[in-house]
């Protein structure tokens, strides 16, 4: 999609996935996580959760990509989150946002834009994100 | 200012390094890896001489991630409430990573369920040319049975 055509208040294309365990341990594995909570669902029941959970950085990081797979040339400037609830393999995931500030300037457009990722009709993170992209 | 902050820190200790670490040279496969591992599908993390998705620089984590004023059982019970990152120049393949910690700030909140304690500790990091590649702030929250 180009730059050119997103305004505040554009949404987001969503990201819906749904993770096995084995994408999480996966993830948990190469990201250098291998708290046992993320690996196994015995483990984290032990520890009082219902089950596998994902890593926060694994949830992050789907919101990362939701604005990448939408815009290829951006270059992402700052991402913030706040947990707010666990998320879990084997649900669905919505990733979801929009635009909230565009600002053109001589090298560029800077987009500013709110996250939000869903499981089970809660919201588990909400996030800002910084984007940067080539002029039109 | 107050003589400490919440958990007894004092406050001379904010923002000097305790930790300190510098990574293998990045492989071009562990990059792959790691944005195969989210489903990515951008080109640039697949070649022959990939980029790193943004979220890769969360895998330098140093030795320690939290100050050791902090008493280890304090993570017991609390939990990450969050995470900042500001991004710099992207890792590549061949890319060494320097990473150097400090507790950033400690701060409590009020809320509706009483008092509640913040933890940010913050990582930043360079690449082997001294470019900013991240800073991350991480949140950690005390909630109110867990502030002693």
């Amino acid at each position: 999609m180009s730059v050119a055509a997103v305004e505040i208040g554009h949404e987001i294309p969503k990201l819906e996935i749904t993770l096995t365990g084995d994408q999480v341990r996966r993830y948990a594995t190469v990201a250098q996580m291998p708290g046992p909570r993320f690996m196994s669902d015995e483990i984290a029941r032990k520890e009082g959760l219902p089950g596998q959970i994902l890593p926060g950085n694994m949830s992050m990081a789907l919101l990362s990509r939701m604005l990448t797979d939408w815009l290829p040339d951006a270059r992402l400037e700052k991402l913030g989150v706040t947990f707010r609830g666990i998320v879990q393999p084997g649900k669905p995931i919505v990733c979801s946002g929009f635009v909230t500030d565009r600002r053109d300037e001589a090298g560029g457009v800077e987009l500013e834009c709110d996250l939000i990722l869903e499981q089970a009709g809660e919201r588990r993170i909400t996030g800002v994100a910084g984007l940067r992209l080539p002029k039109p | 200012m107050s003589e400490t902050l919440p958990l007894g820190i004092d406050p001379s200790v904010l923002d000097k390094e305790f930790d300190s670490s510098t990574s293998e040279p990045v492989t071009a496969e562990e990059i792959r890896e790691y944005a195969a591992s989210l489903g990515e599908s951008h080109p640039a993390y697949f070649g022959a001489t990939p980029v790193a998705p943004p979220t890769f620089c969360v895998k330098f984590r140093g030795h320690r991630f939290f100050h050791p004023a902090i008493p280890p059982e304090t993570f017991v019970r609390g939990f990450d409430a969050g995470k900042d990152i500001q991004f710099g120049e992207p890792i590549r393949a061949g890319d060494v990573v320097h990473t150097s910690s400090v507790l950033h700030e400690i701060y409590e909140k009020t809320g509706r369920t009483g008092s509640m304690v913040f933890i940010v500790s913050r990582q930043m990091m360079k690449n082997q040319r001294g470019e900013m590649v991240a800073i991350i702030d991480s949140r950690f929250m005390l909630r109110p049975r867990d502030v002693k």
